[in-house]
């Protein structure tokens, strides 16, 4: 057993959190929150040439041929920083899934865009259900000659607003299996027929109605086998939830870290409030969430980089850190007092982002589920 | 990293889990890792006795000491495989803790001839040890105790009184923790000695505990004689040998949470096998949720305390992190034990022996008994203090 963390690993972790509490101060962030696209370019570029875009992607197509470990230590960064925009959604919830399961031809046209910078993905998975499962894919595809034509309304798709290739999950066969008939499509983000609304959110992300109206895509575009969709998207909502979870994690860090800061500097009644034995419990309290945390995410995320099957260690961190995060946050709210209630103070923008987090990917109901059914229950 | 244990570590704790298999009843409910119910149940206790000398037979009590002493100079982490096995399982091992924790001290603090006397039986498994500290009017704040030991000629004479000494009915020897000079701050005045508990001038009361166990000992010191040589480390030196303890000694918070997976595991069983209209209880989604919730609880205490110990293993200082692994045991088993009773419904409050209990009442007791754990081996709040004091920087109140 070794729970330490590499050499490289600990250059990356520092050369990230540098990186970024140089390029993403909280005016940028504050920034993109009222942007229309939501991310810089030019620090979107930078990171490319950094590696980090390419970073879980093979080598031959231009990434750097890291694990799924590494990158969780980069979320964990970005979530630290409040890094705002579409990288989960562009190596997660579309960079990955192509490298998995796409042809060598969709490979080899993807991915080393992906890795220079040149190309932001995401999925559209969810509809005005707004549910993670199989019996809210609504949204069909059928098949007209060489080509499929999709049509219907896609709700809560990250990024699209600035996305270059959309992953969209349709229905392309009827069946009395709802998982059955599902076809995932890569989809140009310039196809006549796509309009992408903004819709505001509590966290400034760019989430998206996202409509297709007959839109027609080639069949060479199907990602996977067709009508056999459904196993591939639960294992990118197992991806995107562990990613989330690593975003959180650096943010409950943060908050933690600032909090005891706060309750060092801040005097009343003559001494620091850190010295109330209260706030020292409430701190301590948040210390346990903050570092138990940890540990199963670095588990998780081990497991899956060694193709260890690990369903269940995602949704216990994503259904844990679910909670986790959001009580860090609200208790650093109540130990910052009024300042922190200010749109001048960082911690409103953790607190958002914290109540965002939760839901995305699967809440903690939805993992407890998870849970239970590994549970045997 | 590699969450992985080496395969010759992983060839033990099949090693460990296999004898357990054989050692225990089939039906084996399982004990706590506090010890309260091997050392207030007499034919418990009697088990616990054989268990001692099973263990010692397969070399695994010491397994980190020196040979000389009888230890198989084993690394740590084998230990560790050892006790969560044992506590998993919940064969009686606290009696057994408690004296090689005694013997740890007398590793880091003891004579020559200390050692050579006294580990060489507790690696046989021939004898118990209680601990000393808790008094009246010293609980948390240990350091206030009263229990005084005088110095004369040949000896130190013990006048005082302990509390809360789990299983000090059934030990041979104690750790004593007691004043030496009240005229210097209370930290600096406590020497610990190593008394033999039949000694004259000892007594003692068994108090029961809510479970209805009488598990607990008033012990009474009056004009006792302990020989200097049994001081353990220097005199006036007992607050380093109590803080090294806690130091070293800080994985109960683990080991209620593998001692809580057995539980868990039973309460799953029963939820998916029990019907009510029709259908399992584990599909009712209140019930399945809080199990759930119940089941993540664990699997981050778990990864925790995993963490806990490989620090250990690596010498790295794991006060302020023992000190967040013991709130989060206690109250998981609190919940759990809440959850339990609450599912059983009418059944929960049954007792242990009543033809009709459920779960053999396993449910009903953990809730009266982790009512205790949240408060033994040092308070959620204590913890709490440390965990703000050491490792968070926080400054003193």
């Amino acid at each position: 057993m070794d729970l330490s963390f590499s050499e490289e690993q600990e250059m990356l972790w520092k050369s990230a959190r540098d990186f970024l509490a140089n390029k993403c101060p909280k005016t940028l962030v504050r920034q993109m929150e009222e942007d229309e696209k939501g991310y810089a370019p030019e620090l979107w570029k930078e990171m490319a040439d950094l590696g980090w875009i390419g970073l879980p992607f093979p080598e031959k197509y231009g990434g750097g041929g890291f694990t799924f470990l590494d990158l969780v230590i980069l979320l964990e960064e970005m979530g630290r920083a409040c890094l705002p925009g579409p990288f989960i959604s562009t190596v997660v919830l579309g960079g990955l899934p192509i490298a998995k399961w796409g042809t060598e031809q969709q490979k080899k046209d993807i991915l080393p865009k992906i890795c220079k910078g040149e190309a932001i993905l995401t999925l559209a998975l969810t509809e005005p259900s707004a549910r993670y499962d199989a019996v809210s894919v609504q949204v069909k595809a059928k098949v007209e000659g060489d080509h499929y034509v999709i049509s219907g309304t896609k709700l809560f798709v990250n990024d699209a607003n600035v996305a270059d290739y959309i992953i969209v999950v349709a229905r392309t066969a009827d069946s009395a299996n709802p998982e059955e008939g599902i076809t995932l499509f890569i989809v140009d983000g310039k196809s006549p027929g796509i309009t992408t609304h903004l819709l505001r959110t509590i966290a400034g992300d760019k989430q998206c109605e996202f409509t297709l109206n007959k839109v027609k895509v080639p069949k060479a575009s199907v990602l996977g086998k067709p009508n056999q969709g459904w196993g591939m998207v639960g294992e990118i909502i197992q991806w995107a939830a562990l990613a989330k979870a690593a975003e959180m994690m650096g943010g409950a860090q943060q908050v933690l870290e600032m909090t005891i800061q706060y309750a060092k500097d801040r005097v009343q009644f003559d001494r620091p409030i850190g010295s109330f034995q209260i706030i020292q419990h409430y701190l301590a309290d948040m210390s346990i969430d903050v570092d138990s945390s940890r540990v199963s995410l670095h588990k998780a995320a081990w497991m899956l980089s060694e193709g260890i099957p690990c369903a269940k260690e995602i949704s216990v961190i994503k259904g844990w850190l679910s909670e986790a995060y959001r009580r860090v946050t609200a208790q650093a709210h109540q130990i910052h007092g009024a300042i922190g209630f200010t749109k001048d103070h960082d911690l409103e923008l953790y607190f958002r982002r914290a109540k965002a987090a939760e839901l995305y990917f699967g809440d903690a109901d939805f993992h407890r589920e998870m849970v239970a059914q590994q549970l045997g229950m | 990293m590699d969450f992985r244990l080496a395969q010759d570590e992983e060839a033990f704790r099949r090693e460990v889990q296999d004898f357990l298999a054989e050692a225990l009843p089939d039906d084996w409910l399982g004990v706590d890792p506090d010890g309260h119910s091997e050392q207030a149940d007499e034919k418990l206790h009697h088990f616990d006795l054989e268990m001692r000398r099973k263990l010692a037979a397969k070399g695994w009590l010491g397994l980190q000491w020196p040979k000389k002493y009888g230890g198989q100079e084993a690394p740590m982490m084998r230990q560790f495989i050892l006790e969560q096995e044992l506590i998993y399982r919940g064969a009686p091992y606290w009696a057994i803790s408690a004296a090689l924790m005694i013997g740890q001290f007398i590793l880091q603090f003891g004579t020559e001839e200390q050692k050579e006397r006294f580990l060489p039986p507790i690696v046989r498994g021939d004898v118990q040890w209680a601990v000393g500290m808790s008094e009246p009017n010293a609980g948390s704040d240990l350091a206030s105790l009263q229990l005084r030991a005088v110095e004369q000629e040949d000896c130190f004479v013990l006048n005082g009184q302990k509390t809360w000494q789990t299983g000090a009915h059934y030990a041979d020897w104690a750790t004593v923790y007691a004043r030496t000079d009240p005229d210097v701050p209370k930290h600096k005045g406590i020497t610990t000695f190593l008394v033999d508990l039949k000694s004259p001038g000892i007594t003692m009361r068994r108090i029961p505990q809510m479970t209805g166990h009488p598990a607990f000992c008033e012990v009474f010191y009056d004009n006792v004689r302990v020989p200097k040589e049994n001081v353990l480390g220097e005199k006036n030196g007992g607050w380093r040998v109590a803080l090294f303890g806690v130091a070293t000694e800080k994985s109960f918070g683990y080991w209620l949470i593998n001692s809580g997976r057995r539980d868990f595991e039973m309460l799953v069983q029963y939820c998916r096998e029990t019907y009510v209209d029709g259908q399992p209880l584990s599909k009712d989604p209140l019930i399945r949720s809080r199990l759930a919730q119940l089941a993540i609880d664990i699997e981050v205490g778990r990864n925790l305390g995993l963490r806990l110990n490989w620090m250990a293993t690596k010498g790295m200082p794991i006060i302020a992190e023992a000190c967040q692994m013991k709130p989060f045991g206690g109250n998981i088993l609190q919940r759990l034990a809440n959850l339990g009773t609450q599912i059983l419904g009418l059944y929960g409050p049954l007792d242990e022996q009543s033809r009709w209990a459920k779960l053999r009442g396993r449910m009903k007791f953990l809730y009266l008994a982790s009512a205790a754990m949240t408060i033994e081996g040092g308070t959620n709040e204590a913890s709490k203090n440390t965990v703000a004091s050491v490792g968070l920087g926080l400054p003193r109140g």
